[in-house]
């Protein structure tokens, strides 16, 4: 509906607003023509409202300027601006009835009693409360109040309205009829609404021009259509909507690479070889039999949503490592009301250059306890003998009474896989562990990983790459002493896709998109 | 529950001592008169007649009102500004605010209305500096001036305690809202802040009013003999004179003209701010 050769009606010019030192608006340019329907859209704390109140007249601003019909109104009081606004909380006057609540503003510029009634009954009409008059306003349901709120604003025949969230407080059906409902209001009027929510499918459904923000700068301008399928960036398409966002890499004009193959796309104007972020949306994958399609892939899970079922794929599995743990009934040395353990542990050759008393305790669980008051006791002393070769050394713990407790220190080599088609390095070392260890931790995934000191990053070191998985051939509450795997897994290429059709669990599918539903954006900046 | 409620019985049996059974006395004096000695009391309705029949009462009766009214009047006046200053200023300043305006109530009223007696007295400061200033032979005390005065000093406080927590439950939203819709500062005050302190106002009206008019202190303190109030003559009528009756029937008056004055101003209150008014 924005027709760019209008000249734009309002103009805000590199406004900065500052609290307290806080900068919550870092320089927003933005230009908003007649008719539009506007929506800022973000994240509670973007800016959006601020920016809102800085255009209603209720914040002034730190720096810039704000124009309005060609004019400079940065210094305009609220009351002297023809914007009208819709709060929030609606803020309907509650000693006024629903007539002299939309009345005030027409009773403030002392138009005629007849003009009033004729303006304030038409307004009524416009928002169906024709017969709500003396209806007191404390009497009206969230969507009455609403409504009145917006007659109020409106029977001033503002050039703009602005609204502040109006329909977070409705519930979900009503909040369905009222944005069908201000959508046919505004185009009735037609004047320039501007809209700020935090709700995407609102901005979606209502909006000629859509304004997404972020951290107090705008990350896109553009029309429901460019922001859905034309995302800036990573953030405005994690933010409108679920999305597959992959790392990728330009390779020329139309041909980009992700997932570990090369597929036509339709962006250009990339560097080559320019390492991009690759959106494509759940609802443009179709899922065909294997095979048939340009990815093939295991599906991992399913959720079934009300009218889809939204399907996880993946296409590659993680990069995997497997380590023994060794579980035995726990048996502490017992001296008199002395009692002390320890395990067995591995180390790596690397690992013993820099290796402490405290390392040595912790990895060997060293502890020791008072039997008859359960108070835990200091280990005084560790003997130790160890060379940096592969082998087994003894370690002897000890209390300052002389319990003591002698457990090995395996050294081996580093125990890691190593993925050169992925680029990358998963790790971890076999462990030794009582019954109650596993019996008695609340985050056993957690725990496992730290205990076998599991970790995962690129061949270039780089990044480190998050353990998604952990497996194990155990039954966490009925183990008994005896050697188990774990295998710790990195996150492989998943997709997320809506379909209609339910798939099971562990079939094996084909991926299907065409080279217009793959969207190339420029990766964010880090930090 | 049924503990808690147990918990009110104290209470209860203190209110019927203290409260409800020195109303049933006034009640019951009000419509007797000592008797003979065959019966001790006889049911009357003489004193009411003689209230009435006697213009002085009446008199008397009109000028409480009246002061009383000022003394309201000049407490909205005075108390409404500061009660807005000290909504309006930021929470540590309006907390200390509001403790100045508290902080007289500390003593004790009787003795604080001494002191006012001293300073207005002949050789008193306040003559002194209006002395001064160039106004010779004024006299202060004994006069209706010095009554009000002392009355808006004593009840003042009640009133911008009483506004001030009307004012600060304000919802800023709709003083915005108001200046959306192109109320400047003047026509906002009026047609929202205003109309929306009402219901503090009202109980302003009602603590400063009924203490003002059955106030008896005051009036002998700062009046002298000569400015007798209502609150006087019901002294005078139990303490002087020993007519219990006649006191009791005063009291009664006083009692419905206060419940009159409430009804009033409670339906002017919901009118101004609709019905029923928000009831806390």
């Amino acid at each position: 509906m924005s027709d760019e050769n209008n000249k734009p009606l309002i103009q805000f010019q590199n406004i900065v607003k500052e609290f307290d030192g806080q900068v919550v608006l870092k320089g927003i340019d933005l230009d908003i023509y007649e008719n539009e329907f506007v929506t800022l859209l973000g994240p509670s704390g973007c800016g959006k409202t601020t920016l809102l109140r800085i255009l209603g007249g209720f914040l002034p601003q730190s720096e810039g300027k704000v124009m309005f019909d060609g004019k400079d109104i940065s210094a305009l009081p609220a009351y002297k601006r023809e914007i009208n606004t819709v709060f929030q909380k609606y803020a309907l006057f509650p000693h006024l009835n629903v007539f002299d609540n939309i009345a005030f503003g027409l009773k403030i510029k002392k138009e005629p009693k007849d003009i009033i009634e004729q303006k304030v009954n038409r307004m009524l009409k416009l928002v169906g409360l024709t017969e709500y008059g003396k209806r007191r306003v404390t009497e009206l349901s969230g969507g009455q109040q609403q409504r009145i709120a917006i007659a109020r604003a409106l029977v001033n025949e503002p050039k703009v309205l602005l609204l502040d969230e109006p329909l977070g407080a409705l519930d979900l059906k009503l909040r369905k009829e009222m944005q069908r409902e201000l959508k046919n209001i505004q185009e009735e009027v037609g004047i320039t609404f501007v809209f700020v929510t935090h709700d995407q499918e609102e901005a979606l459904t209502m909006s000629d021009k859509i304004v997404v923000m972020k951290d107090g700068s705008i990350q896109q301008i553009g029309s429901p259509t460019d922001i859905y399928n034309e995302p800036a960036n990573r953030y405005v398409a994690n933010f409108i909507g679920e999305s597959n966002i992959i790392n990728g890499i330009m390779k020329q004009d139309r041909l980009v690479s992700f997932a570990g193959k090369n597929f036509d796309c339709v962006d250009s104007g990339f560097s080559a070889d320019e390492s991009v972020d690759v959106v494509i949306r759940p609802e443009d994958i179709d899922i065909v039999s294997a095979g048939e399609g340009k990815l093939v892939g295991t599906v991992k899970s399913r959720l079934f949503k009300g009218v889809h079922y939204e399907t996880i794929v993946e296409t590659r599995q993680g990069t995997n490592i497997t380590v023994q743990m060794t579980v035995s009934e726990a048996k502490p040395v017992i001296k008199e009301n002395e009692a002390i353990s320890a395990n067995d542990f591995y180390l790596d050759v690397s690992d013993i250059e820099e290796l402490t008393v405290s390392d040595i305790i912790a990895r060997a669980d060293a502890q020791a306890w008072n039997t008859v008051t359960d108070e835990l006791i200091s280990i005084t002393q560790t003997e130790y003998d160890i060379k940096p070769e592969i082998g087994t050394y003894p370690v002897t713990f000890s209390t300052s009474n002389g319990t003591s407790v002698k457990v090995n220190m395996i050294v081996a080599e580093e125990n890691k896989v190593v993925s050169e088609k992925y680029g990358e390095v998963i790790y971890a070392v076999n462990i030794y562990k009582n019954v109650d260890d596993i019996l008695e931790s609340p985050l056993l995934d957690t725990d496992l990983k730290t205990w076998a000191n599991a970790q995962a990053w690129s061949t270039d070191e780089e990044e480190t790459i998050e353990i998604t998985d952990v497996e194990y051939d155990f039954d966490p509450d009925n183990i008994t002493p005896g050697i188990y795997d774990i295998t710790f897994k990195t996150k492989g290429y998943e997709f997320k896709i809506d379909t209609t059709d339910r798939f099971e669990i562990g079939q094996k599918v084909g991926l299907q998109f065409t080279p217009d539903d793959i969207h190339v954006m420029k990766t964010e900046v880090r930090g | 529950m049924k503990s808690f409620k147990l918990m009110t019985i104290p209470y209860i049996i203190w209110s019927i001592i203290m409260i409800i059974l020195p109303m049933v006395m006034i009640l019951f004096y009000a419509f007797i008169t000592k008797g003979n000695s065959v019966r001790q009391f006889i049911f009357t309705f003489d004193n009411f007649l003689k209230f009435f029949s006697d213009p002085v009462f009446f008199d008397v009766l009109k000028r409480s009102v009246y002061i009383a009214l000022i003394t309201t009047l000049f407490c909205i006046i005075l108390g409404y500004p500061v009660a807005y200053i000290i909504a309006r200023a930021k929470p540590k300043t309006s907390a200390i605010l509001v403790l100045l305006v508290t902080l007289p109530t500390w003593i004790n009223m009787l003795v604080r209305t001494y002191a006012w007696r001293s300073i207005l007295q002949e050789n008193g400061i306040a003559v002194a500096l209006l002395t001064l200033m160039g106004i010779k032979n004024v006299k202060l005390i004994e006069t209706e001036f010095a009554v009000i005065l002392g009355m808006v000093y004593n009840f003042i406080p009640f009133m911008i305690l009483q506004i001030y927590n009307s004012l600060s439950k304000l919802d800023e939203n709709y003083l915005t809202a108001a200046a959306d819709l192109g109320a400047n500062r003047v026509q906002t005050f009026l047609r929202i802040t205003l109309p929306l302190s009402v219901p503090g106002i009202v109980s302003g009206i009602t603590l400063v009013f009924l203490p003002a008019v059955s106030s008896f202190f005051i009036p002998k303190l700062l009046g002298g003999g000569q400015f007798v109030m209502i609150g006087n003559v019901i002294e005078n009528q139990f303490l002087t004179a020993g007519n219990w009756s006649f006191g009791s029937a005063i009291s009664l008056i006083m009692a419905i003209l206060i419940i009159i004055s409430m009804y009033i101003t409670r339906r002017l209150d919901a009118k101004i701010t609709g019905d029923g008014g928000d009831d806390k």
